[in-house]
């Protein structure tokens, strides 16, 4: 099976790869480029805890052909960290206790910059909407909704 | 775990597509944003040796109007529909593709793609069905138009014959004065499919509560998404009363032929066809949430 060459930008940086034309987004940054932080969760596009960002706008990378990427610019967990800093989600995350077992965390992280992106100052019925897509099974909604608010107060 | 190989065409024009699947008939699909199709191969549902994929013919997601109607490119995804400057005459279409799924869901699947799957509980599908569209299909023996309404011929099954892509849909403006709506029912969570979606626009005179023109359209209500030409047919013309209404909402349950599934059964189906038809019918006439 020929492999397809790939050029984008991957976190802030130029990216030259190639993926078999039957991976998907997450089979390449998983397997092909070893970046474990999106995880596969159910491969159908519905618990979103493999949301990243395409061109800004959240996709489920286990629905993507890695070939859509060609050109383009795609942000994934391990992005999200600038200089050593950790983004004021992250921060918020951390202080606000948000995460339980983490396996939804990176999801969330990308769904929530996503939305702060159009909605700087969301509503908490913004942020619940964003998030719809996104499954927690500890079920620690609570938490990630106030950490993505006082994220978006932080920035503000 | 992986998908099963398969070949990955990227052809650079519609022709270089159809061409394409016309060759290799049988064992082709033809890949739009993946919502649809990736779960089907992820389980095994279906098992093509190559896809299609329309990502990379220039303007087949372009949104634009012409001559008065707006035409959106089969590859434009929910989001884009939803933000679109030029779908802003179209509320009800916005609306629609705004409840799609989830963000994530919206970013990444389209309209031709949403279609062209020809699911009962489509979002986007009743709200065509109320605003009259029609869709181009480009074969190998060129383009022909089929109303949206023609467009769904069975349980997940489009009226597209092999070879076949949807490239555009051409949607003329609504009717002046109308107002519209899109309702969506999840017993589940929000990001769920409709268990019954209900699209309605409706024109009324001057005092508001007479019927001039009604459209109505079922997702999740019976194989394919539906009109419900009975309903309409006994509300226009008439006094927008309770009674009225009502009478309406029966008939769109009556018209509904719905399917029982592990969401709900095809009585359960059918009660919330009557309970979303009145409220929806009763929020356009008084300028309240249907909720």
């Amino acid at each position: 099976m020929a492999a397809r060459a790939l050029e984008f930008t991957l976190n802030a940086r130029p990216c030259r790869t190639s993926a078999p034309a039957h991976w998907t987004v997450l089979d390449l940054l998983r397997d092909g480029l070893a970046l474990h932080g999106t995880k596969y969760g159910c491969g159908e596009g519905v618990c979103g805890t493999c949301t990243v960002l395409l061109d800004g706008e959240p996709i489920r990378a286990c629905l993507v052909l890695a070939a859509r990427l060609d050109g383009r610019t795609l942000e994934t967990v391990e992005g999200l960290e600038r200089a050593g800093r950790l983004d004021p989600l992250q921060d918020a995350f951390v202080r606000e206790g948000a995460a339980q077992c983490g396996y939804c965390t990176p999801g969330m992280l990308l769904a929530a910059k996503a939305l702060l992106a159009e909605s700087p100052a969301p509503t908490e019925h913004q942020v619940r909407e964003a998030l719809s897509g996104n499954l927690c099974r500890c079920t620690g909604y609570t938490k990630i909704v106030a950490a993505v608010l006082a994220a978006a107060q932080a920035r503000g | 775990m992986r998908l099963a190989p398969f070949e990955l065409a990227e052809p650079a024009s519609v022709a270089e597509a159809v061409s394409i699947l016309t060759r290799h008939d049988g064992e082709c699909r033809v890949i739009a944003g993946g919502t649809a199709l990736v779960p089907l191969l992820r389980l095994g549902l279906a098992r093509p040796d190559r896809l299609v994929s329309l990502h990379r013919i220039p303007g087949i997601a372009e949104i634009r109007s012409e001559g008065g109607a707006l035409l959106v490119g089969a590859m434009a995804t929910h989001a884009q529909v939803r933000r679109a400057a030029a779908v802003q005459g179209w509320p009800l279409l916005a609306e629609a593709a705004g409840r799609v799924a989830s963000p994530a869901i919206r970013a990444s699947g389209t309209l031709g793609g949403n279609l062209c799957y020809a699911e009962s509980a489509s979002d986007v599908a009743p709200a065509l069905l109320c605003l009259e569209a029609e869709v181009t299909v480009t074969g190998a023996q060129g383009d022909r138009t089929v109303q949206v309404a023609g467009f769904f011929r069975g349980f997940f099954e489009a009226a597209l014959e092999p070879g076949e892509i949807l490239t555009h849909v051409r949607i003329v403006p609504p009717p002046p004065g109308a107002k519209s709506a899109y309702v969506k029912f999840c017993p589940r969570s929000a990001e769920d499919r409709a268990l019954v979606g209900v699209a309605a626009l409706l024109v009324t005179s001057g005092d508001g509560r007479q019927c001039r023109d009604v459209r109505l359209a079922l997702g999740g209500a019976a194989p394919t998404p539906l009109r419900a030409h009975r309903a309409e047919a006994l509300l226009r013309g008439e006094a927008l009363t309770d009674a009225a209404i009502r009478a309406a909402a029966d008939a769109a349950a009556a018209e509904a032929d719905p399917l029982s599934d592990l969401m709900g059964s095809a009585d359960y189906r059918r009660e919330m066809v009557r309970v979303w038809v009145r409220r929806v019918l009763t929020s356009l006439r008084d300028g309240t949430q249907p909720l």
